[in-house]
């Protein structure tokens, strides 16, 4: 049985994982596309975003750390707009979806660095 | 409670500021429109100078000023420009995939943004009457002013866009797709809303044996006429963001004035009042003179068209906007919520201040 869960599994990645072997973004990086090299410079922001947060561990507020989680929402949540925002264009439901992921990211932005009730390292 | 206090300046300033004038202004363009919307366009860009782009500046100003509020809120005085800085050069370099992503993302932004000013104007109001806002009628307000704001985002495509696509600046923006039946699901959800509030409302009337002031409803009402049968009288839709920027110029006036003459020590007189209101009012003319025309010009050596430069800072600085207004308007600090109870004679003298104080009921 168990055997047979590994073979399965294998079976489900050997696609992905051949399709990754011949990408050839991974031989040349100069291959990348503009949105792919995008994608990449907002890892690279999201990323900073999260060093910043460690390396002042302790020294900002909580507040602080919790507006630069924000913005790593705020990032991450652009790059998958920039990936399916037009989605809807081919499945009608999935604009609908893409629209309340929207109105829920605007709604967490609204909420950027304000002062909270149980922010105990800003009293 | 005199008959000033419900208002930041009196019945007629505020009524026509806070959305009388819009609502004038959207029966008179349905009376007399017709298709050209040319003159209407130039009409709002000069009004635009003068009210619009103040009220960007206004809350670049408002944070900026004190060294204090860039202490106080560092990560969006320093790290959302950063950011922002970011988005606006990987338009700038990929204006064909990335730029029209970042204005659909403005594009979006902004109607829910002038929701949240709504819902935070109705509570203002609410408290200054007497009417207790709470989680019901909050949920109830919400619900009314945010499924508003989705039919209008489909009216807004539905009227303003050309082959699936909007103009902006110049630019092509993909229209934003959604399924057809959004809008009755949204207009269900608004109506139920309305039908709460307004219940609320009702109730409250009896229980107090009076009538609810109208400026209560009125930001809603507002709203309501800009996104829904506004949205598709595409000549009223260019002056809606005029609208918007004259109710928060009123508001941020009062609080200015807060700032700067309700301090120990300040000269309270309408002399004063004056002074400071034309020292602010030049002060942000000029600040959005800078950043909507200063700053395209600075990017004016980049080989893209100015428009298309000017439309993707534009954007840059209204996204800034949505986050700085969210941070320095909390009802919930003591200081804004004080400022914001105010009326413009308290600041005038002693005397008008006994006149004129609000009388505060706590929602």
């Amino acid at each position: 049985m168990r055997e047979a869960a590994t073979a399965a599994v294998l079976a489900v990645l050997a696609g992905p994982a051949r399709a990754a072997e011949v990408s050839p973004c991974i031989l040349d990086p100069a291959a990348l596309t503009p949105r792919e090299m995008f994608l990449a410079a907002a890892i690279g922001a999201m990323i900073a975003c999260g060093v910043t947060s460690f390396l002042l561990a302790e020294r900002v507020t909580e507040r602080t750390h919790a507006a630069l989680a924000a913005l790593v929402v705020l990032i991450g949540g652009f790059c998958l707009f920039t990936l399916f925002g037009l989605a809807g264009r081919e499945i009608p439901v999935a604009g609908s979806l893409v629209l309340l992921g929207l109105i829920g990211l605007f709604k967490l932005m609204n909420l950027f660095e304000i002062r909270r009730k149980r922010s105990l390292s800003d009293k | 409670m005199t008959i000033n206090s419900l208002y930041f300046v009196n019945w007629w300033t505020d009524t026509l500021i806070i959305g009388g004038l819009s609502i004038i202004t959207w029966v008179a363009l349905l009376a007399f429109h017709h298709s050209d919307t040319q003159p209407i366009f130039w009409f709002a860009l000069v009004l635009s100078l003068v009210v619009n782009y103040p009220h960007f500046s206004a809350t670049v100003y408002r944070l900026y000023q004190s060294p204090d509020n860039i202490r106080q809120f560092p990560v969006t005085a320093w790290g959302l420009p950063l950011i922002l800085f970011g988005a606006v050069g990987a338009s700038f370099w990929q204006p064909d995939v990335i730029a029209p992503y970042f204005l659909m993302l403005f594009l979006l932004w902004s109607p829910y943004h002038y929701s949240g000013q709504t819902i935070g104007l109705t509570m203002v109001y609410a408290r200054r009457a007497g009417f207790p806002i709470g989680r019901r009628e909050r949920m109830a307000l919400s619900a009314f002013v945010f499924s508003a704001f989705v039919c209008g985002v489909i009216r807004f495509q539905q009227n303003g866009t050309s082959g699936g696509f909007t103009d902006f600046y110049g630019m092509s923006i993909p229209a934003f797709p959604l399924p057809d039946w959004t809008e009755a699901a949204a207009q269900a959800v608004m109506w139920t809303g309305a039908l709460v509030f307004a219940g609320s409302a009702f109730v409250w009337c009896l229980e107090q044996k009076r009538l609810m002031p109208p400026i209560v409803l009125l930001p809603a009402l507002t709203h309501f006429v800009w996104f829904v049968p506004g949205a598709s009288l595409k000549s009223f839709w260019i002056v809606i963001p005029f609208f918007h920027s004259l109710q928060y110029l009123l508001i941020a006036l009062v609080m200015q004035l807060k700032l700067r003459i309700d301090v120990v020590g300040g000269e309270h007189s309408w002399r004063r009042i004056g002074a400071e209101a034309r020292r602010w009012g030049m002060r942000n003319i000029l600040g959005g003179i800078l950043l909507f025309i200063g700053l395209p010009a600075a990017f004016s050596w980049l080989p893209l068209p100015l428009m298309t430069t000017a439309g993707i800072l534009a954007a840059a600085v209204n996204i800034h906007h949505f986050f700085v207004d969210g941070v320095i308007w909390k009802l919930r600090d003591t200081a804004t919520s004080s400022a914001l109870m105010m009326n413009i004679a308290e600041f005038a003298g002693p005397g008008a201040v006994d006149l004129a104080r609000p009388n505060v009921v706590e929602a």
